[in-house]
């Protein structure tokens, strides 16, 4: 079975390197970056099963980085997750179908059962 | 006294001079017109009276008594003009002199009654009686012709006293006018200068009064007025400030959010790998992960810090100092930043500033936030301008602190003293212009900036004088004690 790619994309460096300490050990294979622009970039050479994204970023941001996977990869899951929980902003995410909308503090478990599912798996290694 | 009264006032006492001296006027004149009617009547008594003359000679000369008939009824004509004409002659020449006229006239028809007698019976009249009778007629004409002459005199003196009453009273009139004309627009004036300085002082935001006890006229009611506008804008712009601070806390508290969760979430995250990596874990990772927590702890210790360095300011220990010694504290711990990004620092302090009274302290940390920005903006090349200057205006001191770096975007220029608000690529904190601009707002400043884009940016701070401050809490302390 091959590994599902997960991409994590958070200027806090810590959020890159905890997920993808925690998704590597549940099998997946992550990549991380700081910013919208050097993800997007890195979409150019491969895509990705899933991208996580914060919304909040300098440059590109997370409703770009959402519309810019979801032109070039439609089969790709987008998650969104923010600091500071915006209904406006989230109401957009939601048109340009975002799988899920997490605010910080980020529940682990909840985020990769989000992850699970948006892969069809029905929870549970 | 209100100004409308004193107006009215003025022109009521001019009203009154210009009456007083029409009725003078009219006095003389109407003087005149009698003196003038007497002056006719005059003329034509005398023609009769040297007609009676000539008629007296002719007798005289030719003892023809129907001569002295003809002088009887010259006579009798005159008495019925001067009975016709008495008012008019007794108005100009009085009683006295009619009545002696009168006198002479009847004495001088007695003389020629005698003599047309005397001829009736056709005697000759003795030279006694011609003496008698030429010395009545002689005594009637020069007293009717000097009479006439006094009068003509008088006519000249009346005229001649018009004249100059006339003169002084229009000269005094005009001076009175100018002068209470000078009165009124200089008490004006000086209302109006002290509303001018008044409004003035209020577009500059300063709410002061004048406190003199206002005058009871319409300039006291301006002054009165501009007062109570002065507290009411004054206690509108409390309300505005109010609701801006309502307004920069959710703004405030919707910064916190984002700035806290961050931080909150890192340790969450560190917290729920930490357990669920445990056992994969050797100590020196597990101690990584702790430390690790440590830092996001200490990140989130240095935001509430500036939070509460705004929220909270310390007590200030506010001396008198001078500027110029705060900006070379701060040029010194700045001075290695500037060296190790290249940057070329000008110093242009002026020697004539006012001593300023402010938490030094305070103060500095406001110079080094903005200087430490301007490196910042600058990257690897540039210059700081760090300038003192003393504005004659206000009486305060000012700092510059003018980078050559990128410059601030104009749309985020209102924004730029927001809490939370940074344009820093890798994150500031986006509380240092806060935090700043509380303190120089604190100490009765102001901090504006000024910026276009690829120029740079400058910073002016303005600090009000040791002086000004002192002489204001003065007049508080007066105002308590009133």
């Amino acid at each position: 079975m091959t590994k599902h790619s997960i991409m994590i994309i958070d200027d806090e460096k810590i959020v890159g390197d905890m997920a993808r300490l925690s998704l590597e050990q549940d099998g997946y294979e992550v990549e991380t970056f700081l910013d919208g622009r050097s993800a997007l970039d890195r979409l150019e050479v491969r895509p990705f099963d899933v991208v996580v994204t914060d919304l909040k970023m300098k440059g590109v941001d997370g409703l770009q980085v959402l519309r810019t996977v979801k032109k070039r990869h439609p089969k790709t899951v987008v998650i969104m997750i923010t600091a500071f929980a915006n209904l406006d902003v989230a109401i957009e995410a939601l048109r340009d179908d975002v799988h899920d909308f997490f605010p910080k503090p980020v529940k682990l478990k909840e985020l990769k059962a989000s992850i699970e599912r948006a892969l069809g798996k029905d929870g549970g290694h | 006294m209100k100004i409308e009264y004193k107006v009215y006032f003025s022109n009521a006492v001019l009203i009154g001079l210009i009456v007083l001296l029409g009725s003078f006027a009219l006095h003389d004149l109407n003087q005149i017109l009698t003196k003038f009617r007497f002056t006719v009547i005059a003329d034509e008594l005398n023609a009769s009276f040297l007609a009676m003359r000539l008629a007296e000679k002719n007798f005289i000369l030719y003892r023809d008594p129907a001569v002295l008939v003809g002088i009887e009824g010259m006579i009798d004509d005159a008495a019925d003009s001067l009975d016709e004409v008495k008012d008019d002659i007794t108005r100009a020449v009085g009683l006295e002199n009619y009545s002696r006229l009168r006198a002479y006239m009847d004495d001088y028809a007695l003389m020629i009654g005698e003599a047309r007698r005397h001829a009736s019976v056709g005697s000759q009249p003795s030279e006694e009686m011609q003496k008698r009778l030429r010395h009545a007629g002689q005594r009637l004409k020069e007293f009717s012709e000097s009479m006439t002459s006094l009068e003509q005199r008088r006519v000249g003196a009346i005229i001649a006293k018009s004249k100059s009453v006339l003169l002084y009273s229009v000269w005094g009139i005009v001076l009175f006018a100018l002068l209470f004309t000078h009165l009124i627009v200089a008490n004006i004036g000086l209302s109006l200068r002290k509303v001018v300085e008044l409004t003035q002082s209020i577009s500059k935001g300063h709410y002061e009064k004048i406190e003199e006890k206002p005058t009871s006229d319409e300039m006291g009611a301006v002054i009165s007025a501009i007062n109570v506008m002065a507290s009411e804008l004054q206690r509108r712009e409390q309300e505005i400030l109010q609701s801006k601070r309502l307004a920069s806390i959710g703004i405030l508290v919707a910064g916190v959010a984002h700035e806290l969760n961050n931080p909150l979430n890192n340790i969450s995250m560190i917290a729920q790998t930490y357990a669920e990596v445990y056992d994969h874990l050797g100590r020196g990772q597990r101690i990584d992960f702790m430390h690790r927590v440590e830092e996001q702890t200490e990140r989130l210790r240095v935001i509430i810090k500036n939070l509460l360095d705004f929220s909270r300011p310390k007590e200030r220990h506010r001396v008198k100092n001078d500027v110029n010694r705060v900006v070379h504290k701060t040029v010194d711990l700045v001075q290695n930043m500037l060296d190790v990004s290249n940057i070329q620092l000008r110093l242009k302090l002026a020697d004539n500033l006012p001593a300023v009274y402010i938490d030094e302290h305070q103060v500095q940390q406001v110079l080094v936030n903005i200087s430490t920005n301007a490196i910042q903006a600058m990257g690897d090349s540039g210059e700081l301008l760090i300038a003192s200057r003393y504005l004659a205006d206000s009486g305060d001191a000012e700092i510059e602190i003018r980078d050559t770096g990128k410059g601030i975007e104009p749309k985020f220029l209102d924004h730029i003293f927001d809490p939370f608000f940074t344009t820093k690529e890798d994150g500031g904190t986006g509380l240092g212009l806060w935090v700043s601009y509380g303190i120089i707002k604190n100490h009765g400043g102001n901090l504006r900036v000024e910026s276009s884009v690829g120029d740079g940016t400058a910073f002016f701070i303005t600090l009000p004088s040791y002086m000004k401050i002192k002489e204001c809490s003065d007049d508080e302390t007066q105002h308590h004690d009133n």
